[in-house]
């Protein structure tokens, strides 16, 4: 159909513009361009799996009628082939009887009047060796009956339709029968042949017809397995193409292009929504990436420019200025080192590295290491560290990150809460089995409308910039939250509005 | 102690050398995963200083394969891969200690002379140390200076076991994380200086001369010199 589309376009083509050899040449290019992309077309569909599969059911179902056709044939002509060489047998013994009890003038009587029945039974009683016909009702012995030995045998013969006596009107008719040698003595000179046979024809002609049903089936179910085979491989064929098509806008850097789902639930949308989960994924991946890069090029820069200048000038200076503008660049170097080193773990944590490490941890107990280590540091900034865990049940995760944050969030504290007297960390089971880690202090918090981005990378509120540190703090803390699906808000501390408090939901087991 | 140093960046390889050799240590140096192999065959070294991340051969599969021949001269890995996973898999190619770029030297050297000094013990675990008048066991939890006992919090007994242990070399801050507390990050808070303080307030501040010292830009050290 695609051949007769181009074919007629070409067509229009020619007509409507003036056609030059050229022109023709071009168009005939064209034509057998879309032949060739028409057949190909077809034989990508015949090299689906899909219609191979198709082949193989079409095959195993022709099988299955030909086994099918072939048992119905036994059962119903078979047997009926069966009942009539019976039939005939029955026959031939009836006669030999006759023959034996009763003498051949009897047969001869009984043949003569059975032969006068026209019921499709054939007969002939012929003496030999003479080869004289004594009676039957057929015109001639059949030229199979000199071949045939002691067994049936199948053979034509005319039959008179009506009994005109100009010109007899015959059709030629099958039938089936066999021939015995009738004689009173095993040794005698002289014996009859007594020929039965039944006529056949209406039970061919009811086996041809069987059989012409039987390859009509068989041939329906090739063409129907057949088409409906490519109609699905096309549509299969259809849908794996939009996902190929996605792929190639991918590779071509479109990374926010998505497969379409079909909401069909079916195989092939599962595996669309599961490399849509995988494009996600790698998007969320390669943003991680690029704003890594931007954060190192934003917060690494300023201070390599500073680090340049003040050399350069120190070049220039006296020794004591020299001296100070080293120890000012290795001071440099070293929030250089820590921010790297957080911006690092912030992406590897984000990329969902080291999930694997992510097993059952008791977050009380890490809560409690985590008190005794910074208690005495508390301590020695002015601050009372308040321990408030009770036994909590295991969560997923991970204790080197788990312990981070809240070695995180403890350092903020000391860091932040100026003018403040007491740090609260505390590790709670919440009623849903979901556990509750938190860290507030009596400092002077974060302002509601700055709580929102405070977890964004780089952000340090204005009037901290000049605490020490990388500003990586909560974002880290943030990182690990995510990879632990946790939950991480802030807060008022006291009741009364003030202090902040930072804490992280880990859900229980069974949800997460 | 003779220390072979397989590091493919040259100015740094040379740098961690000279930092080594100042510290009284004969240092050899490989540039290849290769070469490290063959010269750790060829010599007999009390440390292994082995990069990660090497041309030819990576530091993992050398050292691998020096243990498969029985080596058992203790290595630390230098790695800019710091992440857990990566330790892990450190130590699982027999890594005795694991040390993240980027490092101070300080820290370079008091490790890998804790690594040599742990060949240096003797096979049969001591559970006794001694450091001028103050003493530790291990097994009964007791300590003593100048006969008299001083009663110490499980986490200070840990700290103070690890430093008599390591005495007369430095520790570093780091080092006191990992071993006494078995945390792989870095505080922003002076953590440690304050157990530390803590721990020389319970052992030094009575007795007239002080063990536990204070190394600067380094960590701490016990020793009985002055």
């Amino acid at each position: 159909m695609i051949q007769s589309l181009a074919a007629y376009a070409t067509g229009l083509f020619v007509r409507n513009k003036k056609t030059t050899p050229a022109r023709r040449k071009k168009a005939a290019r064209a034509a057998k361009y879309a032949a060739s992309t028409a057949n190909k077309g077809v034989l990508r569909l015949l090299r689906t799996t899909s219609f191979q599969f198709t082949l193989i059911y079409v095959l195993v179902f022709v099988a299955a009628v030909t086994i099918l056709g072939l048992y119905l044939y036994r059962a119903t002509l078979g047997v009926v082939a069966v009942q009539m060489d019976r039939a005939i047998d029955k026959d031939m013994e009836v006669l030999a009887e006759i023959f034996t009890e009763k003498g051949e003038k009897t047969l001869l009587e009984e043949l003569d009047d059975r032969a006068k029945w026209r019921d499709g039974s054939l007969y002939m009683l012929i003496r030999a060796p003479s080869g004289a016909v004594l009676a039957g009702n057929l015109n001639g012995l059949p030229p199979e009956a000199f071949s045939a030995d002691t067994g049936f045998f199948n053979f034509t013969y005319e039959r008179d339709i009506e009994r005109t006596e100009a010109a007899p009107l015959v059709e030629t008719r099958q039938a089936r029968g066999k021939i015995r040698r009738f004689s009173t003595t095993p040794d005698a000179e002289s014996f009859f042949l007594v020929f039965v046979a039944r006529d056949s024809s209406e039970r061919r002609v009811l086996s041809q017809r069987l059989e012409g049903i039987i390859m009509r089936i068989v041939i329906t179910t090739i063409t129907l397995g057949l088409v409906i085979g490519l109609l699905f491989s096309r549509s299969i064929l259809k849908r794996v193409d939009a996902v190929n098509k996605t792929a190639r806008a991918i590779r071509r850097g479109d990374l926010s292009r998505r497969i379409e789902l079909t909401g069909g639930g079916d195989e092939l949308e599962n595996l669309a929504v599961n490399l849509n989960a995988m494009l996600d994924q790698i998007e969320r991946l390669m943003t991680g990436m690029r704003e890594v890069s931007d954060n190192i090029a934003h917060d690494l820069r300023s201070p390599l420019t500073r680090i340049r200048n003040r050399l350069t000038d120190a070049l220039a200076s006296d020794d004591a200025a020299k001296e100070e503008a080293l120890n000012a660049t290795l001071r440099d170097a070293e929030r250089m080192i820590s921010t790297f080193n957080a911006l690092l773990s912030i992406a590897r944590i984000e990329s969902g590295e080291g999930a694997g490490a992510m097993e059952e941890v008791d977050v009380c107990a890490i809560a409690e290491e985590l008190a005794e280590l910074y208690e005495p540091a508390a301590q020695d900034a002015g601050f009372e560290l308040n321990l408030k865990a009770s036994a909590t049940p295991p969560v997923k995760g991970s204790r080197a990150l788990i312990s981070q944050a809240i070695a995180n969030l403890l350092d903020n504290a000391l860091k932040y809460a100026e003018g403040g007297s007491r740090i609260f960390l505390s590790a709670r089971a919440r009623e849903d089995g979901a556990v509750v880690l938190s860290v507030s202090d009596d400092g002077p918090g974060v302002p509601r409308q700055d709580r929102a981005h405070i977890l964004e990378r780089y952000v340090r509120l204005e009037t901290s910039r000049t605490t020490h540190g990388s500003g990586l703090g909560l974002s880290l803390v943030s990182a690990i939250a995510r990879a632990h699906n946790a939950r991480l808000s802030l807060g008022d501390a006291m009741k009364s509005g003030g202090g902040l408090r930072v804490s992280l939901v880990f859900p229980s087991l069974e949800t997460s | 102690m003779r220390i072979l140093v397989v590091e493919d960046d040259g100015e740094a390889a040379a740098y961690v050398a000279k930092g080594l050799r100042e510290a009284g240590h004969v240092v050899d140096h490989a540039l290849d995963g290769e070469i490290g192999l063959s010269m750790a065959g060829a010599g007999d070294y009390d440390a292994y200083v082995i990069d990660r991340m090497l041309p030819k051969l990576d530091g993992l599969s050398l050292l691998t394969q020096r243990r498969d021949h029985g080596d058992e001269t203790p290595a630390l890995f230098l790695s800019a891969l710091g992440e857990v996973d990566d330790r892990v898999k450190g130590l699982q190619a027999g890594g005795d200690d694991y040390l993240v770029k980027p490092y101070a030297l300080s820290e370079l050297l008091a490790r890998v002379e804790a690594l040599g000094r742990r060949r240096a013990a003797p096979s049969n675990v001591t559970t006794r140390y001694e450091v001028a008048d103050l003493e530790i066991d291990v097994i009964t939890r007791t300590v003593r200076r100048a006969g008299r006992k001083i009663d110490l919090q499980p986490r200070e007994f840990r700290l103070l076991e690890y430093l008599m242990r390591n005495a007369g070399t430095v520790v570093t801050r780091t080092m006191l994380l990992e071993n006494v507390w078995e945390y792989h990050f870095d505080p922003q808070t002076n953590v440690i200086d304050v157990h530390i303080s803590r721990l020389r307030s319970k052992i030094d501040k009575d007795f007239p001369k002080p063990l536990l010292k204070t190394i600067r830009g380094a960590g701490y050290t016990i020793s009985d010199e002055a």
